[in-house]
């Protein structure tokens, strides 16, 4: 039932031994390939045994699933825009998606917008408190951890620590506000991301709240979830407790944490921003946006933009074509198209060869428009973004300023 | 029903940045590109090629079976019957009745073959490529002042730099994932110097102190650096010391400048040049960027020397971010040079000799290699009887287009291998389908001497074959059977290794590491070589070499008939001759012609308004586009964009440099222009 936890485990003891805490997502995948409640698995795999290297990967073979198995902390993969591009958006094909949370809503932005067919889709969420660009990575365990990146077997990010597992076992951490000072740590829209718990997949699967049991909790997040996970339950794929009080405050807390060293960064990266006037703001960007050599990286990543026909081609005759920088009008419409969507996923900064942090400006302004309109997108199929269900009083709203007065 | 997705790593076939990308195969097809995250050289960024590099492979414009003109049209043919006719005329020419241009957009596998065929079927050193065009001054011009012509710091370590030397590079729009390098380092604090006679989008967004030098000036530049430089003792005088020879002579040669006599030839106020000098000098760690602004000139060799001599004199040689380095047009810029099908150097820079010739025959069991330097690009296109020509496009690419079709159109035979039917294979009397690197395994080398794999992700289309394999099907039937019987590149890689010292320790296991590995690497436990010279120079006594190096002008200056000085260079969309991204869409759309950039002022004289059709003229051609009226160039000055051959500039350009570069003054030659 939507709303039941769980702590849960896997049955078999190979996949107990490779998946990340008992091994509970790995079983769940599994079994709906096996019961053939799903046509695929779509997770991120090491390629070639390489940790900082995942790629999506698209497993119909049960016994192959446990390769995807084990938390990928290096691995930034635009799962949404993948599925779209290439699976034909779940239109004939059944899935069950391994996600974080921007990949969830990610995904269900596209599915508002018709271009992946949610029917097809299991979302199983994975908890995340943020991810490391692996170029960053590997730089920060050679310099910070004196350790040669290829000997790290695991890594975790919990208690404001980051943690390196090596293969004998080894654990080594440090302090994750320290590195990130230093500009290693977590990439930028992850340092502000809130929302770790991925509650609008069918399925949320994390580490908080289970001690130091090895298992995974699970919180039922949907119908779809609840059947898949009894299933697994009923047919001994999967063995579960139910969480004590003292569990589920656990993650309860963990999260806060979590929650808060997350507004700290939003707090640092946008308080500077927030307080230059109009004008000032304005020249910041100007000045970032004078270095695009558009090379459409931005928007051919970004899990919001899904046009046919994009406005912003030359052919469209709106932004003169063979131009750089390309006219105001090539980033103020990509700004105008996704932000009141913006998931925060951060695919458009690792593409930009151009060094223009475009997480800042379309996260900042989405988080104006969230709180302005009560809408946070990606986290329900049925919530339409604010544009699409403006009332005529709205549109009668004389004097609009978007940002808050100085 | 869907039944594989597969990530397949390659390089971007583009520039010689190197960057990584992933190409997604979808049942057998590539159905998109994906970044690479994990890759050093680009982190997952790539710009506007890159995003595209797959689109031209997919063409339905591929070449896809062999052709023979036949009363001046082209007709299907079978290998077979394209080998005999090859195989007859090649086989009873005379060594020096043979020419082969081959180019960088090979594997270092396909390069490799194609000149061991060209020595031991054809025995002639008569081969060379586009290299010509780009690096011929660069070459000598490091050789005998540092002993190499590489790239000494590698692309990542460039962000150690405190500043940069960006000497006529549009980096922001040729080498964009350079470029934010340069912006990393400048977010560290660097400075960035440009030279440039036009403001570009690197000038704007890159420079601190930016010299708008006139044209082909850029030796007497370099030398009035040096002068303040040694004026205000700001040279690395332990450096000098230890590490070089020969700054007795270049300080006389330096003392007899008059610094206001460079003022009027540069037309840089001394200030702005002390300015340049003194931030260049003072630097802990400097980093000189250059390429076809410097090197396409007549006295690019001296252009070239100059920049060597102040780096030497400032002891920017040796460390992480610093040297002088030669930016690489083509993807495999740097390894085309290490397999050595170039007329003067046998695999791994060994020099044509006697010598070299003897070492060769042990390794490959031959006799009779040819110990002579054979022909470079232009003599082959003017004098050999039978030409054969490997993914280049000379009728864009080389000096005087018209004086290089009539030369084709004497040929006796014209073999034209390619991709695409470009305007050099529309002239072939037989036309042979090449694989993209999509379609075949192998290595390249980018311009940090970084080898990487590129990895087959489709079949080729129709009949089309990889370079290498065309050529060992053709040596067997010429009778070398027995040299040419590779079964892969991994067996052409490991005969690479054998004979190109720097590649010794490289093996393909060792290859599947994302971050390739960067020559000289001589075993198989060396992790290679980041940064070059750190302790010596890989000259005979392991200095570096102080050259004077004198200003000369240009070989053609403008005059009344030809009043205006005329360059040329490349946009972001765009690519070299344009045969594959002006077969990309994409690309295309945002830039389908070309156009001459005139300066507003000049505009205004001649009545020419933006947009207006324009002739220009040189004494060798006339070519027609429209004019781009701005204030972002100098007075005087034309550019326009070589990816057209609607409008090719090659039509207008012609004077070159004699030996050993035979560089055509690509960057300078004098033209009118008027409105029609």
């Amino acid at each position: 039932m939507k709303g039941n936890m769980y702590l849960a485990w896997s049955c078999d003891d190979k996949i107990r031994e490779m998946g990340e805490s008992g091994g509970a997502v790995t079983a769940l995948l599994k079994f709906a390939l096996e019961m053939r409640l799903v046509d695929a698995v779509v997770a991120v795999k090491k390629r070639n045994g390489n940790r900082y290297d995942g790629v999506l990967s698209l497993i119909t073979d049960p016994d192959e699933v446990v390769e995807s198995a084990g938390a990928l902390h290096f691995a930034p993969v635009n799962v949404a825009k993948e599925i779209h591009k290439y699976l034909d958006g779940a239109k004939d094909l059944k899935i069950a998606v391994t996600c974080k949370p921007c990949d969830c809503r990610a995904i269900i932005e596209l599915a508002k917008r018709g271009q992946i067919n949610m029917a097809n889709v299991i979302l199983i969420g994975l908890n995340c408190t943020g991810t490391v660009s692996p170029v960053v990575a590997e730089k920060m365990i050679k310099d910070e951890y004196h350790v040669n990146p290829e000997d790290v077997v695991g890594e975790e990010l919990d208690n404001g620590k980051l943690v390196i597992i090596l293969a004998d076992g080894a654990r080594k951490q440090r302090d994750l506000e320290e590195l990130e000072k230093k500009a290693y740590g977590r990439r930028e829209n992850c340092r502000r991301c809130a929302i770790n718990i991925p509650t609008m997949a069918d399925l949320a699967c994390g580490k908080w709240g289970t001690k130091d049991k090895k298992a995974t909790f699970i919180e039922v997040c949907s119908q779809k979830g609840s059947e898949l996970i009894e299933k697994a339950i009923e047919a001994g794929a999967l063995i579960v407790e139910t969480p004590d009080e003292e569990a589920i405050e656990e993650r309860e807390k963990k999260d806060k944490q979590a929650v808060e060293l997350a507004q700290r960064w939003e707090q640092k990266d946008f308080d500077f921003l927030r307080r230059l006037s109009n004008k000032d703001r304005l020249n910041y960007w100007l000045e970032y946006f004078n270095r695009c050599i558009k090379c459409f990286g931005c928007r051919d990543v970004c899990p919001i933009c899904y046009c046919r026909d994009c406005y912003l081609e030359p052919e469209r005759g709106f932004v003169q074509g063979g131009q750089t920088p390309p006219h105001l009008m090539f980033p103020l419409v990509r700004l105008a198209h996704v932000a009141d969507s913006c998931v925060n996923c951060g695919q458009c900064q690792d593409v930009c060869p151009m060094e223009i942090p475009l997480t800042r400006l379309y996260h900042m302004l989405n988080r104006e428009l969230s709180s302005m309109f009560g809408y946070v997108p990606g986290m329900d199929l049925s919530d339409y973004p604010p544009l699409t269900i403006v009332t005529d009083e709205e549109l009668h709203i004389e004097e609009v300023n978007v940002f808050r007065k100085n | 029903m869907i039944t594989s997705i597969e990530h397949i790593p390659t390089i971007c076939p583009y520039c010689g940045c190197g960057c990584g990308i992933y190409l997604v195969v979808k049942d057998g097809n590539i159905v998109g590109m994906e970044p690479w995250k994990d890759h050093p050289v680009c982190e997952g960024k790539n710009c506007q090629k890159g995003r595209n590099a797959h689109t031209f492979s997919t063409s339905d414009q591929r070449l896809k079976t062999p052709l023979i003109k036949k009363n001046g049209v082209f007709e299907e043919t079978s290998w077979k019957a394209a080998f005999g006719l090859i195989a007859d005329k090649f086989q009873n020419a005379e060594p020096d009745a043979v020419g082969f241009i081959n180019s960088a957009k090979c594997s270092n596998e396909d390069l490799y073959v194609i000149q061991k065929f060209i020595r031991v079927v054809q025995k002639t050193n008569n081969m060379d490529n586009a290299s010509r065009f780009c690096h011929s001054t660069t070459v000598p011009a490091l050789l005998s002042t540092v002993g190499s012509g590489v790239m000494t710091t590698s692309t990542t370590s460039i962000e150690q730099a405190d500043c940069i030397f960006v000497a006529g590079s549009n980096l922001q729009e040729t080498y964009p994932i350079i470029a934010r390098r340069v912006i990393r380092a400048k977010r560290k604090g660097a400075r960035v110097i440009v030279v440039d006679p036009r403001i570009t989008v690197t000038v704007k967004n890159l420079a601190d102190t930016y010299l708008q030098i006139y044209p082909a000036t850029d030796n007497a530049l370099v030398n009035g650096m040096m002068r303040v430089i040694i004026d205000e003792g700001l040279e690395d005088k332990e450096f000098i010391e230890k590490r070089t020879q020969g700054i007795h002579e270049l300080k006389n040669y330096l003392m007899t400048l008059d610094l206001k006599e460079i003022e009027k030839i540069t037309n840089i106020s001394l200030d702005v040049i002390s300015e340049a000098a003194r931030i260049y000098a003072t630097a802990k760690r400097a980093c000189i960027l250059f390429n076809s602004g410097i090197a396409q000139h007549a006295a690019g060799i001296e252009n070239i020397k100059g920049l060597a001599d102040l780096a030497l004199l400032t002891g920017n040689y040796g460390k992480p971010g610093t040297g002088v380095n030669p930016l690489r047009g083509h993807a495999n810029g740097e390894g085309f040079g290490d397999m050595g099908p170039l007329p003067v150097f046998y695999p791994g820079f060994q020099a044509v000799n006697e010598e070299t010739a003897r070492r060769f025959e042990e390794i490959w069991g031959v006799k009779d290699l040819p110990s002579q330097p054979g022909m470079t690009y232009m003599d082959m296109v003017e004098k050999c009887k039978l030409l054969y020509v490997v993914g280049a496009n000379p009728m864009l690419a080389a000096p005087d287009t018209n004086r290089v079709k009539k030369a084709f159109e004497e040929k006796d035979l014209l073999v034209v291998q390619d991709i695409f039917m470009t305007e050099t294979a529309e002239m072939a009397d037989i036309v042979l389908p090449a694989a993209t690197a999509m379609e075949k395994d192998g290595t390249i080398t980018c311009l940090d001497r970084r080898v990487q794999r590129i990895h087959k992700a489709v079949q080729a289309p129709g009949d089309a074959k990889p370079d290498w394999v065309i050529f060992c099907e053709l040596a067997k039937i010429m009778g070398f059977e027995q040299q040419f019987s590779f079964d892969g590149p991994v067996q052409i890689f490991e005969e690479i290794r054998k004979c190109v010292p720097q590649y010794r320790g490289i093996t393909y296991e060792r290859l599947k590491s994302a971050s390739g590995i960067q020559w000289p690497c001589p075993t198989e436990d060396h992790p290679g070589t980041e940064v070059m010279f750190v302790e010596k120079f890989p000259t005979p006594d392991g200095l570096g070499h102080f050259q004077i190096a004198e200003y000369k002008p240009p070989l053609e200056v403008p005059d009344d008939t030809y009043p205006y000085i005329f360059t040329n260079g490349r946009v972001v969309f765009h690519f070299h001759t344009g045969t594959m991204t002006r077969r990309t869409k994409g690309l295309n759309n945002e830039l389908p012609n070309g156009f001459a950039e005139v300066n507003r002022e000049d505009a205004r004289e001649l009545g020419i308004e933006d947009g207006d059709p324009v002739l220009l003229k040189s004494r060798r051609g006339e070519i027609k586009t429209v004019a781009r009226v701005t204030d972002d160039i100098r007075p005087g000055l034309i550019f326009m964009p070589w990816h057209f051959s609607e409008c090719a500039p090659n039509i207008l350009t012609g004077p070159t440099a004699g030996p050993p570069s035979k560089m055509p003054e690509f960057k300078f030659c004098a033209v009118s222009i008027e409105k029609v």
